[in-house]
């Protein structure tokens, strides 16, 4: 570990893995989440309850992850320490892109809403670990971050807000990240016509970088969500298809923005074509096993923490993995699939049936494949504390809790 | 398929709408929303102007077959079976979107395609420099294929934008019950719908592989997201006019150079024609301006040349804006009108205590006393000045058209120009 070059290395922090301190908070934010809309009591207790719950969930991962990582001893990459300078002001600088772009007080108001802060960042963070990670590969131990994929995690990180504040209407959703959320504010007009802003200042970001690859790359983004999200209101009639049709959704509402955006990130580095489809395949793995966790947390996060079941996704009428599982062991899921969870009682005996089945397991063993897919494509590119951190980062995104 | 399954959903609704026109208008506030609204075919069918359609017709022929913005391609999708099969279950409720896309299929010929075909219709009369390869020109048509893209990319984004101003706000209302989960349904197609069109036209200007002209046209996007946050708004978003300001409390106003950056608001609200030229600018001229100057910029045009055109978009626009807005004010009384048109704008600035009837309409648009409002504009000389900003525009728009060579598409946009001479 001590042939990195000093710069490189005063930025390296090796933390031992300890209680967690305000930096891992930022990782179970989304799990957290969960926690306090699940609850009617949760109003008052704010973010004492929040610290608290990610403590609970952060230790459950300590008695876990030190056992799955051996390779390191007693060590761990924390990527969100060692990204510290480059993810530092990332929302205020996408705040003050957006304030550039209008003259419209509450345009942007609503705009900036959801970058607060608040968020755990993910995107931006496995984007600059990615482009870290192959300046690092392409130009040895002496390279540095390019502005302009700074620029692509800023991007990133808006296209996934822009995103967020369209599902907010559609899902009629009332918090999100611990607040209320953007429609609960304001109209639903000004709340589309403010994610289309987000996506046009975006889009203008991405033209600026004047590369036509990566215009392109991320623009295969914005029709993924699209379509991901026109997947999501029909459903499938045969148990095959539907599974196929669920991991498609789930790459192109979720997967395909990170897959890209990391590949966008290599593009700039002048990788060739290897190493990019290289870190567009690790972004695809991790962004799956991403939201197989994320649709496994619904079953079992909430039961966990506040003892009564939330199912969030069963509400919405959405058959996930643990749901498309369980029907293997109770066909009865069918029909209730088909009629999206409509009739009173039908999430109830969703959610025991899927508790009852091995869906949240066989969920958790697929998730797990995809990380070990993205860990193991990580492996390929030369060795770096940014290495790691992707290697880390797909451990992370599957220990979230337990 | 999916084209006659939309057709027959439209067809079957067209009934039910026109029952229920009043009920949608309620939804809609007042039903001559007009930036960017579709209705310019029944504008020129009431304002019996043959010389409208005639011109429009025409001009269609020169640029070789209509600007087809419905093209197979899109209209064989599976968004957009999706998006006739989910229409489909909202038939029989007020939901606006029925609205729109009734307008998108019948008005189509002649309304929604016409930016388009300006942007065609300009891409012509400019011609393009020779060294551009034959692969990529339509030959018979005399535009770039390129060009033929922007023209569908503005279709596009215009109508993703009409799409999402659709949406009813189901917090501001009390909906009644059995309405909000149509409502709500209707909300989320219109929503997803919007979001189809412009991510298509985020992957068709990325194919362009020009970023000085993606970044122009997100810039247009940026303006219309804007345009919905001038100004005071009613509950469901409609717009009502600032309160008018004496001269001597007006800001000072800046300068409007602005392409890629925002337009700036100083010494905007208040000032009738200022406010009146900022709203539709957002709303409209940006985008058909920046569209008209990426068509330049297509072929190899100048940057100079690329300024004009953007000018001649823009003026287009307005004067198309102050016809429509003068429309209200030709025939019989109409039930309502445009609050923020510029013949009302200029009798407010005139007698600032009418100013009391727009408060009224805070809560919704409906509640305006119209008749009042009209009898002022006819009284007054709103109109003769909203006559004026026309030829204003008209003009400016024409010095740029001279700047052109002469040929059958500079004439086509003459004679379009000339239609709309009140």
């Amino acid at each position: 570990m001590c042939q990195f070059g000093p710069k490189v290395r005063r930025q390296t922090v090796f933390v031992k893995l300890k209680p967690p301190g305000p930096s891992p908070l930022r990782i179970f934010g989304k799990t957290c989440q969960r926690v306090t809309t699940c609850g009617p009591a949760c109003g008052s207790a704010g973010s004492g309850a929040v610290a608290g719950a990610a403590r609970r969930l952060a230790s459950s991962l300590q008695s876990t992850s030190t056992g799955s990582l051996p390779d390191y001893g007693k060590q761990i990459v924390d990527p969100y320490r060692l990204l510290e300078d480059d993810l530092n002001g990332i929302y205020e600088d996408i705040r003050s892109e957006l304030e550039r772009n209008t003259n419209q007080p509450e345009l942007n108001t609503i705009a900036t809403y959801y970058f607060d802060g608040q968020g755990k960042a993910l995107r931006p963070m496995v984007a600059i670990l990615m482009a870290r990670a192959v300046n690092y590969h392409v130009y040895g131990e002496n390279s540095a971050l390019l502005p302009s994929q700074r620029q692509v995690a800023m991007i990133s990180e808006m296209i996934h807000s822009a995103s967020l504040i369209h599902d907010d209407v559609i899902d009629q959703s009332d918090f999100r990240r611990g607040k209320p959320s953007v429609n609960v504010l304001w109209n639903h007009k000004k709340v589309a016509m403010a994610g289309d802003f987000i996506l046009a200042v975006a889009s203008m970001m991405i033209a600026r970088l004047r590369s036509d690859e990566v215009t392109l790359v991320l623009s295969q983004v914005v029709t993924d969500l699209v379509q991901g999200e026109f997947m999501q209101l029909g459903s499938k009639e045969t148990e095959n298809e539907r599974f196929a049709h669920y991991l498609t959704k789930t790459y192109r509402k979720t997967a395909s923005l990170i897959a890209n955006s990391v590949k966008a990130v290599a593009l700039l580095s002048g990788a060739d074509e290897s190493t990019s489809e290289l870190a567009f395949q690790y972004g695809r793995n991790l962004g799956l096993s991403f939201q197989l966790v994320d649709d496994l947390l619904d079953f079992v996060s909430s039961a966990q923490a506040m003892g009564k079941p939330t199912a969030a996704d069963l509400r919405l009428g959405l058959a996930t993995a643990p749901v498309l599982f369980a029907c293997e062991k109770y066909p009865e899921l069918n029909p209730m699939i088909m009629r999206r969870f409509q009739e009173a009682g039908d999430v109830e005996k969703a959610f025991e049936l899927v508790h009852k089945s091995r869906g949240l397991e066989q969920t958790r063993f697929l998730a797990r494949k995809h990380g070990l897919e993205a860990a193991r494509l990580a492996h390929e590119l030369a060795d770096s504390p940014y290495q790691k951190g992707l290697i880390v980062t797909t451990d992370l995104v599957l220990n979230r809790i337990k | 398929m999916s084209f006659s399954c939309l057709r027959c959903v439209v067809r079957y609704d067209l009934v039910k709408v026109c029952s229920s026109s009043a009920l949608v208008t309620k939804y809609l506030g007042s039903s001559r929303e007009l930036s960017t609204s579709s209705n310019l075919r029944a504008v020129a069918q009431q304002n019996t102007k043959p010389d409208w359609n005639r011109a429009v017709s025409e001009a269609e022929k020169i640029v070789g077959y209509p600007t087809s913005f419905l093209s197979l391609r899109w209209v064989l999708s599976d968004e957009i079976a999706n998006v006739a099969l989910h229409l489909r279950k909202l038939v029989g409720s007020n939901h606006p979107l029925l609205k729109t896309a009734k307008n998108l299929i019948y008005n189509g010929k002649n309304n929604m395609q016409a930016w388009g075909l300006i942007v065609l219709l300009v891409s012509k009369a400019a011609g393009h420099s020779p060294e551009i390869p034959d692969m990529e020109q339509d030959k018979a048509a005399g535009v770039l294929h390129s060009q033929r893209a922007l023209a569908e990319v503005t279709e596009m984004i215009r109508t993703s934008h009409l799409v999402h101003k659709g949406l009813v706000n189901m917090n501001a209302r009390q909906v009644v019950p059995s309405e909000s989960d149509d409502m709500l349904f209707g909300n989320k197609i219109a929503l997803l719908s919007g979001d189809y069109l412009l991510a298509n036209s985020c992957t068709e200007l990325a194919n362009l592989r020009n970023q000085e002209l993606v970044e122009l046209m997100s810039s247009a996007v940026r303006d219309l997201a804007e345009a919905e946050f001038l100004g005071d708004r009613d509950e469901q978003n409609n717009p009502l006019p600032s309160r008018p300001l004496p001269h001597d409390q007006r800001e000072a106003a800046t300068e409007w150079d602005c392409v890629l950056s925002p337009l700036p608001m100083a010494g905007v609200a208040g000032c009738a024609r200022r406010e009146w030229v900022a709203r539709h600018v957002l709303a409209a001229g940006a985008l058909l301006g920046k569209s008209c100057s990426a068509a330049l910029k297509l072929a190899g045009h100048k940057p100079a040349l690329q300024t004009q055109g953007y000018l001649f978009g823009c003026h287009l626009a307005l004067a198309w804006q102050a016809f429509l807005d003068l429309e209200a004010f030709t025939g019989p009384e109409p039930d309502s009108f445009s609050l923020v048109g510029a013949p009302l704008a200029f009798t407010l600035e005139a007698r600032p205590t009418l100013y009391s009837y727009i408060e009224a309409g805070k809560k919704s648009v409906r509640d305006v006393d119209y008749h009042e409002l009209y009898k002022a504009v006819v009284e007054g000389n709103g109109i003769e000045q909203t006559k004026q900003l026309q030829r204003e525009h008209i003009n400016s728009a024409r010095e740029v058209l001279d700047s052109f060579p002469y040929c059958d598409a500079r004439t086509a946009l003459t004679n379009i120009i000339v239609a709309m001479i009140p």
